[in-house]
């Protein structure tokens, strides 16, 4: 093994590396726990699921966990919106853009669309949240 | 002790240059198209090759493909340019190398007009009869090499680049025997394609590389891989790339020197051969590199000759290594309008880096020997 | 790192490093092999004595032997150099080649090139495990197939081919056999004395030499006829010019002696460590072994295996120390999944969820095991991390 081994062999931006290998926030809420809105966005034959579920108080995300299937951007990108999601108004979660992941996580020209599922992903359990509250 | 003198046929390698290639030839070891750490550290040490090989030359990294080769390089120029196009006519200098002539010829079969274009006594291109030739009809691609493995003879690529961008022709300059001998630019020869090869100045064999010009249209000759960007498939020679780019940055910066020594050493060999009867240099009132002198030496038979050097210890050529053995006189001497006779007496010694005063006195004295031999039997 | 990267390319044997290094250094043995003095006179006897030994590693006479810059090269020789020596595209005669769809990409290519000239080409698919049988070939022989060219051992999936049962029955009707060799010569044994295959090829960085080299057997007894495709000093009897690079020669030669001395010991080795680590990642639930499951139709240096409902890119990125493929080397730049998997019936997503591991002389048991843990435990990881249904 060489000197600063950390097994990123293929040379992943580091923020995308940590949270490929720790995968912070994995998982999925028991069954039945109050307040948890979740959605899904990708398809299997792009190669990229992604499955966000973030526990609510009102407006309010109390807790976020994700699930997903794809390349280490795209489970990158599960994990930072999870963790970054818990204790920020809806308001605040509505503004994340896909280019602001790609920036956070320094996501790379041809991994661009793992941002968008981030997006698309938490567009879906915002969109599922407000149906639910009306 | 064995004397080498034929440096134009092939150069030992720099000792930096092997020390440049080791850790590629016992060490980490990817497949540069692989995409693991080891493939990346291949494909990393590659580009940094190929830069090197662009700055000898003044060229873009991105003009540069790794060939096996001069062979290759020569062989990828002129049918990479004619394939699958409507024939029209290649022409190639008199004095070209055997890989252009007979990469020329091939396309003969396949309706191209193959013609050659005239060289004179001193081995410089008939301008007039060079824009005749022009004039009469299209031209596809025009060969001319920069400096003469034989004779060491310099072109004026430059004019002929503008003759032939004018008549619509491509220039394609072999300057195999000018790298590491000569200081030039691929931009200032004017050239659209340009090749090269390690082994003759002082990298590994089997490597080389067609300089092309960013707009000139090329069809890979080597399928499958889809390495050097499409135009050369075929897992690239890691080390050997690596030689190639580090006996190309030696060859850069130590090229003034090595002409300045070989000016010296040279003035004295010719000094040395014109005292002996009978003599002729070849080519020798124009621009040559500094290290070759082809001469011919009269009642002599050439591979006669460089067979009794060998029992000596002293190795020459009579001409190009890729034609020897096949009995036929130098083309190149032929091509300069030289007799039969005369040809067949041509022997060519190359210096080297390496070449010392005391190596030229001995040649000269088992020469003069030799020669006296010849005389009394 | 763990590198089971073999089958890519291997590293230099020491002792063919040592054969190589005198026509590396400086003083000496750095003669041009064409020229006609001493220094050229010892190049040329060591490039005739790494000719006779490439010959012997096969069954071949050494004036069979030719010198090209690597198996892409001696594949593209064959086949374009066979084609125009029977006057195709020129003479206007039609021309049919058969080859398969799981062919290396220099092949497929080039066979892709030739149709461009005109050339009808028929690219067999596979049976699922990955053979083209002797049966299949004949059944696609037409009056105008001038040319079958079949590999040996495929390299991505292992499968052996059986060309000792087509070969004497394309002789019978006169059709020329080329095999690609490349993943073959050292790891199965091939004796052309008995096999009646007419152009094979041969790469010398996929059996411990050099890069930059390799091999075309050119069958003298019949005949086989081509026309060369690398023209100038009329090297390697006018089939193949251009100055030889001693030392890439005399690796190559090195490198085939090694691989005929090393041979049983070789492939019982890899072979165990094959079985090895199946015996281990056979236990993943869903796991695919893609290629023949074993026997001597299997390559013994190699194994390819998908993992249904795990992404491809994470799963290799997760092996962190470890180097294997996904697919032949060449292609995977593109990130297309594997073509050969394709033509075995594995969909886009599970070819791309495969690995191809192949393993070298030096590579352990224990290295077997620890790579079988980590490939366990990754797959298990990636797939609790997974939203989609348990592929079990």
């Amino acid at each position: 093994m060489t000197e600063t081994d950390d097994g990123n062999a293929f040379g992943y931006a580091p923020e995308i590396w940590r949270l490929f290998r720790n995968a912070p926030n994995a998982g999925a809420f028991p069954d039945g726990t109050p307040g948890v809105v979740s959605a899904e966005a990708g398809t299997p034959a792009a190669r990229s699921v992604l499955r966000l579920a973030l526990r609510f108080d009102g407006a309010r995300v109390i807790d976020g966990r994700f699930q997903a299937y794809g390349c280490p951007a795209s489970i990158a990108v599960g994990a930072w919106i999870a963790g970054w999601a818990s204790g920020r108004h809806v308001d605040e979660l509505r503004l994340l853009k896909a280019a602001h992941l790609r920036e956070a996580l320094e996501i790379p020209e041809d991994r661009a669309h793992c941002a968008l599922l981030g997006e698309d992903a938490l567009r879906a359990v915002l969109s599922r949240h407000q149906e639910q509250r009306a | 002790m064995p004397i080498y003198l034929d440096h134009n046929a092939t150069t030992p390698l720099d000792p930096r240059v092997l020390d440049a290639m080791l850790p590629y030839l016992t060490g980490p070891y990817g497949n540069a198209s692989s995409v693991h750490r080891y493939g990346r550290a291949a494909r990393d040490a590659i580009e940094a090759a190929r830069v090197q090989v662009a700055e000898l030359v003044g060229a873009e990294a991105s003009e540069v493909t790794f060939t096996s080769g001069a062979t290759e390089s020569n062989n990828l120029a002129l049918k990479g340019l004619t394939e699958g196009r409507v024939p029209t006519r290649v022409l190639y200098g008199a004095t070209e190398h055997p890989a252009i002539l007979e990469a020329a010829e091939s396309l003969r079969p396949h309706g191209w007009g193959v013609e050659t274009i005239a060289i004179d006594r001193a081995g410089i291109v008939d301008w007039p009869a060079f824009e005749a030739q022009l004039a009469r009809g299209p031209v596809r691609v025009a060969a001319l090499m920069l400096a003469n493995n034989e004779t060491g003879v310099i072109q004026d690529c430059a004019r002929a680049a503008r003759l032939v961008h004018d008549a619509g022709g491509l220039l394609h300059v072999d300057a195999v025997q000018a790298g590491g001998k000569l200081a030039f630019s691929f931009a200032a020869t004017g050239a659209d394609l340009m090749g090269l090869s390690a082994h003759k100045l002082y990298g590994p064999k089997g490597v080389g590389a067609l300089i092309v010009k960013s707009h000139v249209e090329l069809l890979t000759q080597l399928h499958g891989g889809g390495q050097e960007r499409g135009l050369r498939g075929g897992t690239e020679n890691l080390a050997a790339i690596v030689g190639f780019g580090a006996a190309c940055e030696l060859a850069a910066a130590e090229v003034g020197q090595r002409i300045d020594r070989w000016t010296v050493l040279r003035a004295r060999l010719e000094a040395g051969l014109r005292a002996l009867p009978g003599i002729t240099i070849f080519g020798d009132g124009s621009p040559r590199l500094a290290n070759t002198v082809q001469c011919g030496v009269a009642g002599w038979e050439g591979e006669a000759l460089l067979m009794a050097l060998d029992r000596k210890g002293i190795a020459v050529s009579s001409g190009s290594a890729c034609a020897s053995g096949t009995g036929e006189p130098s083309h190149v001497l032929i091509g300069m309008g030289c007799e039969r006779d005369t040809a067949f007496s041509a022997i060519r010694i190359s210096l080297g880096v390496a070449t010392t005063e005391t190596e030229i006195d001995r040649f000269l004295a088992v020469l003069a020997d030799l020669r006296a031999q010849a005389v009394a039997a | 790192m763990i590198y089971l990267d073999y089958a890519a390319t291997t590293p230099i044997d020491e002792a063919v490093f040592e054969a190589m290094l005198p026509y590396l250094k400086p003083d000496g043995l750095h003669g041009n092999p064409a020229s006609t003095h001493g220094p050229g006179f010892k190049a040329r006897a060591a490039v005739e004595t790494a000719r006779q030994q490439v010959a012997a590693l096969i069954g071949a006479e050494a004036s069979e032997i030719i010198w090209t810059s690597g198996a892409t090269e001696s594949n593209n020789l064959a086949i374009k150099g066979a084609l125009e020596f029977r006057g195709f595209p020129k003479n206007g005669k039609p021309v049919h080649i058969v080859t398969s769809k799981t062919e290396h990409k220099c092949v497929l290519d080039t066979c892709r090139q030739l149709e461009t000239l005109g050339a009808r080409v028929s690219y067999l698919k596979p049976d699922g495990q990955g053979r083209v049988t002797a049966e299949a070939v004949l059944a696609a022989i037409t009056p105008d197939t001038v040319l079958v060219s079949l590999m040996w051992v495929n390299n991505e999936i292992g499968t052996v081919n059986d060309i000792e049962q087509l070969a004497p029955r394309l002789r019978e009707r006169g059709v020329m056999l080329h095999v690609d060799a490349a993943q073959a010569a050292g790891k199965l044994a091939i004796d052309l004395k008995t096999v009646a295959v007419d152009l094979l090829s041969v790469s010398a960085h996929k059996l411990y030499g050099p890069k930059g080299v390799g091999a075309l057997y050119v069958r003298r007894k019949p005949r086989a006829r081509l026309s060369p495709q690398m023209h100038g000093g009329g090297h390697e009897q006018g089939m193949r010019s251009g100055t030889l690079a001693t030392h890439q020669v005399v690796g190559m030669g090195a490198a085939c002696a090694l691989a005929a001395a090393r041979f049983d010991a070789d492939v019982a080795h890899w072979r165990g460590l094959r079985d090895a680590l199946w015996a281990r990642l056979q236990t993943i639930p869903g796991v695919l072994r893609n290629g023949p499951t074993d026997g001597d139709r299997a390559a013994p240096h190699l194994l390819n295996l998908s993992f249904p409902g795990v992404e491809g890119e994470s799963l290799r990125a997760s092996l962190g120390g470890i180097a294997v493929s996904s697919g032949s080397a060449c292609s995977s730049a593109t990130a297309e999944p594997s073509y050969v998997l394709r033509a075995l019936g594995r969909d886009d997503e599970t070819a791309n969820a495969s690995l191809r591991f192949s393993f070298g002389r030096r590579t352990t048991a224990a290295e077997i095991e620890q790579v079988a843990d980590t490939v366990i435990a990754q797959v298990a990881w990636l797939r609790e991390l997974s939203p989609l249904p348990r592929n079990g």
